[in-house]
């Protein structure tokens, strides 16, 4: 196994270079000039190419990849001029390794910015990977043994309606309704744990978590469903409920096990793919996490903080893709890695 | 100063502009409520991330505005006032009068106040003035924010790069340190500007930008300084500025107002807190609720007009609607529209009343018939007709041109739902006139400024937008039009439409040598006048601002020193809201 997940890791840096590649071409195939963008308003052409030269902007795309590369084994500084760094130290930032860059728009190092959107977005995540798991797993469950009732039409019927509705407009409506104009619930504000305690950050964080629970739950108690119901017409589930076995051990032991496995690959990469940012939840809620910093970096043209985001959502991606396939051998003995 | 709604488009970003001086509509209200003592809580709601809060970096009119009433005291300042007339007379504020000039105005002097200090009770030297205007020069380091000193002040330029042979007071390395000293000068608590050609208007951009602030040297980071604020005005930052959330602003306990005027900031929330992030319609729906602290809580954003429909009664008397600093334009493309009676025909069909109607109408923009905003000087009422347009005048006119009708032309311009039923409005009125008009509306708003930059642009005309820097039409038409700094290989620069014009040019020079604001306006509003009869722009509109406040606010104005934004100078919140 330890060969399996070595390969594994290897194949992921690999494809970590080669996104890290791929988005620095896309950046300079564009038609914007970031010098001309970052050098403001009533720049004159000495004056934008003087702060490409400043930003390294004027260095080809090639050298611009390598310096980030090294950057990321060695760390960095900025600005990069020695003569800056002789006249006035001060000026001079470190940026430590794995350095992702420095964002000329935020005036931050890539790395710090990053960290410190990472609790907010993976609050989030986490909280509203707990709803719909428990939530879409267990109606799903509850729908497939009820088959047919007026239950299970219900549930499959409802999660239909919020898997139709987009994120954004039931965001709107929990932050409109609920939060602004009822006054139920606080208008969420992200507040660490550390600063507001447990039970400030988890009020804070229920309507966004919601907002996006609500739309996987949906599409998990449909597929939970199925999935049960696939299992539970299986012959050796038939054998064992003619062997006389209970049937919460049936449902446990047998069905379950059967209809999680692709239910947790699934989740894996679900909740790798919410972890990099929920760009609509963290937009509608002003939530200021991964995904509305890579819609605000797009925006602003800041392409480290860009490459830092890609690689960070790929890494997650990745790394969620092993854990699933590790966890999935544990679940299927049928499932063997190698 | 800027394409103003160019960020706006990109990230949802206001515009840029500095002081501009919007004619107030009705520009002021104390709602019913807004009654008792006041010294409360002001909260300040704004939509996008402030770009620099450094004031030699800062370049947006409403960020400019509002440092200048809390934090940044400049050497003169404008005072609060809904006359156009007074409000773009600067006033002393750290120096003791509004500045002496000699030698055609190419030497300023000003003497700073005794007794003004920065927050940790430091007095505010003459070297702190010096200094800050150093910081302009490093233009690799502090970028972003207004650099008019570097072609005036009297700093000989390095052949090499163009730029001035002084870089700023972060490297030694070939840099002319004693030029800027020589142009620079500091006799006690006197500072005395050299400048190579006269700035008749110099006390206009000291009070409108904050280039010319105090900056101490020992606080100074460079780029890390961007969001750090050492405050010298009445209030200061408590802890650090959250880019992405704001910060909160208490009382400056070295503020000393006597050293102060009531004309500039009275200074009466005892805190403000700057909330940054949510949407328009976010920050309408909380200050229609008004609860809590939205009751003491103004915005900078408009009312986005999905909403207006709920603004009435009671939440209408806490709406003000006011002329905004900005003006909205078409750029004839000079490279394709080489016929001048096509580009009048153009103009005499261009149909304003539509365009504004399509836009939301009056709640959102009023026709204009200057690229000069109504409050700088220089603007004139008479040069275009404005209006629903002419097609039969202009259908005349493009047939005596002698062209082929149909006659093809494409607008471009950045697409938003509103803009491209605006276009639409264009589209009609230009067709009615014997044009074929295509539409091509680019979604983004960088891309689309990127592009109508390019010498080799496709478009017949373009659409624009602009604020002036400061209250002189020089911050507006020189910048746009003037082919000389702009055009080259590579770019149209600001002059979209590739204007050239050696009257105009002519004029502009005149302009800038004039010793005196009555001969400097005087030619520049002839060099307006070649623009109007070339048709190197047609006016659109000027946008409306229509914004809402919390109800216990008191004394809420807005005037041309505040760019038409909230007046953070004036403003008060009922001591009930903390």
């Amino acid at each position: 196994m330890y060969a399996y997940v070595a390969r594994r890791m290897i194949t992921g840096v690999l494809m970590l270079i080669l996104m890290s590649m791929i988005t620095f071409v896309l950046f300079f195939a564009s038609p914007v000039d970031p010098g001309r963008f970052a050098c403001g308003k009533n720049c004159s052409p000495a004056l934008i190419k003087q702060v490409d030269k400043a930003f390294g902007y004027d260095k080809s795309v090639v050298v611009q990849w390598k310096d980030f590369a090294v950057g990321v084994f060695k760390g960095r500084q900025y600005p990069e001029d020695p003569s800056l760094r002789k006249s006035a130290p001060e000026l001079v930032s470190d940026c430590h390794a794995p350095c992702l860059g420095y964002s000329q728009v935020n005036l931050i190092n890539v790395t710090t910015e990053l960290k410190d959107k990472i609790p907010i977005s993976g609050s989030i995540a986490v909280a509203a990977f707990l709803m719909w798991i428990i939530g879409g797993v267990g109606l799903g469950t509850i729908a497939a043994l009820t088959k047919g009732s007026l239950i299970d039409r219900g549930l499959v019927g409802t999660s239909l309606v919020f898997y139709a509705f987009p994120t954004f407009w039931i965001g709107l409506f929990l932050l409109e309704f609920p939060a602004i104009k009822w006054g139920l619930v606080p208008i969420p504000n992200y507040i660490s744990i550390a600063d507001g305690g447990l039970w400030g950050w988890a009020s804070n964080l229920f309507l966004p978590a919601l907002t996006l629970a609500l739309f996987y739950m949906a599409g998990y108690v449909r597929m939970t469903r199925a999935f049960v119901l696939e299992s539970m017409s299986e012959d050796y589930l038939r054998t064992a409920k003619s062997k006389g076995l209970a049937p919460r051990k049936v449902l446990f032991k047998h069905t379950m096990r059967a209809a999680l496995t692709p239910i947790v690959t699934m989740a894996g990469l679900d909740l790798a793919s919410v972890l990099g940012g929920a760009v609509i939840t963290e937009t509608v809620f002003n939530y200021n996490g991964l995904g509305k910093l890579a819609v605000d970096s797009i925006a602003t043209f800041d392409l480290p903080t860009v490459v830092g985001l890609v690689l960070l959502l790929a890494a997650f991606v990745i790394v969620a893709n092993i854990v699933v396939d590790i966890l999935y051998a544990f679940i299927d003995p049928r499932v063997r890695l190698g | 100063m800027a394409n103003y709604r160019k960020k706006a488009l990109a990230v949802a970003v206001a515009a840029s502009m500095s002081v501009a001086l919007a004619a107030c509509g009705s520009g002021s209200s104390n709602s019913p409520s807004a009654s008792g003592k006041g010294g409360g809580t002001l909260t300040y709601y704004v939509r996008s991330t402030y770009d620099h809060n450094d004031p030699q970096r800062t370049y947006l009119g409403v960020e400019l505005a509002n440092w200048n009433r809390m934090v940044y005291r400049s050497l003169v300042s404008f005072p609060m006032s809904s006359d156009p007339a007074v409000a773009a007379k600067p006033v002393p504020d750290l120096a003791t009068d509004t500045g002496t000039s000699s030698d055609n105005a190419k030497t300023w002097k000003f003497t700073v106040k005794d007794g003004v200090k920065w927050q940790d009770g430091k007095p505010i030297t003459c070297e702190d003035f010096k200094y800050g205007a150093s910081r302009v020069f490093a233009t690799d380091v502090i970028t972003g924010g207004p650099n008019y000193i570097l072609t005036y002040l009297d700093v000989p330029l390095d052949p090499k790069t163009g730029l001035p042979a002084y870089k700023g007071p972060y490297t030694t390395a070939n840099n002319d340190v004693a030029a800027f000293n020589k142009a620079i000068t500091c006799d006690g608590n006197t500072i005395t500007y050299h400048f190579k050609k006269p700035w008749p208007d110099f006390p206009l951009a000291v009070a409108s930008l904050h280039m010319m602030d105090p900056y101490r040297k020992d606080k100074d980071q460079g780029d890390k300084s961007n969001y750090q604020i050492f405050s010298n005005g009445p209030y200061e930052l408590q802890g650090a500025w959250d880019k992405e959330k704001g910060g909160t602003f208490v009382r400056n306990p070295n503020y000393d107002p006597a050293t102060d005027s009531t004309d500039i900031r009275k200074a009466l929330p005892s805190k403000i807190i700057f909330d940054i992030g949510k949407t328009s319609e976010q920050i309408t729906d909380q200050l229609i609720a008004d609860r809590g602290a939205d009751q003491g809580a103004v915005t900078q954003q408009s009312i986005p007009s999905s909403k207006f429909s709920q603004i009435t009664g009671a939440v209408a008397d806490r709406s003000v609607s006011v002329e905004s600093p900005f003006v909205d334009y078409l750029v004839p493309n000079m490279k394709r529209l080489t016929n001048p009676v096509v580009r009048q025909a153009i103009a005499v069909a261009t149909d304003d009343t539509g365009w504004v109607a399509a836009g939301g109408g009056p709640k959102s923009y009023k026709p204009a018939t200057d690229i000069v905003n109504p409050a700088v000087s220089g603007y004139q009422s008479d040069l275009f007709p404005g209006g629903g347009g002419d097609p039969a005048k202009a259908k005349a006119l493009l047939t005596s041109a002698g062209v082929k009708m149909p006659y093809p032309i494409t607008y471009s311009y950045p697409s938003t739902p509103t803009a491209d039923t605006q276009a639409r409005a264009l589209q009609a009125g230009w067709e009615k006139a014997g044009f074929k008009v295509t539409l091509d509306g680019v979604a983004d708003s960088d891309t689309y400024y990127t592009n109508i930059q390019e010498p080799d642009q496709t478009a017949d005309l373009d659409w624009a937008g602009w604020g002036a820097d400061w209250p002189s039409a020089i911050t507006v038409t020189a910048p746009l039009f003037d082919s000389r700094p702009n055009l080259t290989a590579n770019s149209n620069g600001q002059d979209y439409g590739a204007y050239k014009s050696d009257a105009f040019n002519a004029l502009v020079d005149q302009a800038q040598a004039s010793a005196s604001i009555a001969d400097q306006t005087k030619y520049l509003q002839q060099a307006d006048q070649v623009l109007a009869k070339d048709v190197a722009y047609i006016p659109l509109d000027i946008p409306i601002f229509f914004m809402l406040h919390g109800s216990k606010v008191m004394n809420y104005t807005t005037d041309p020193a505040s760019s038409s934004y909230p007046e953070l100078g004036a403003i008060d919140v009922s001591s009930s809201v903390k």
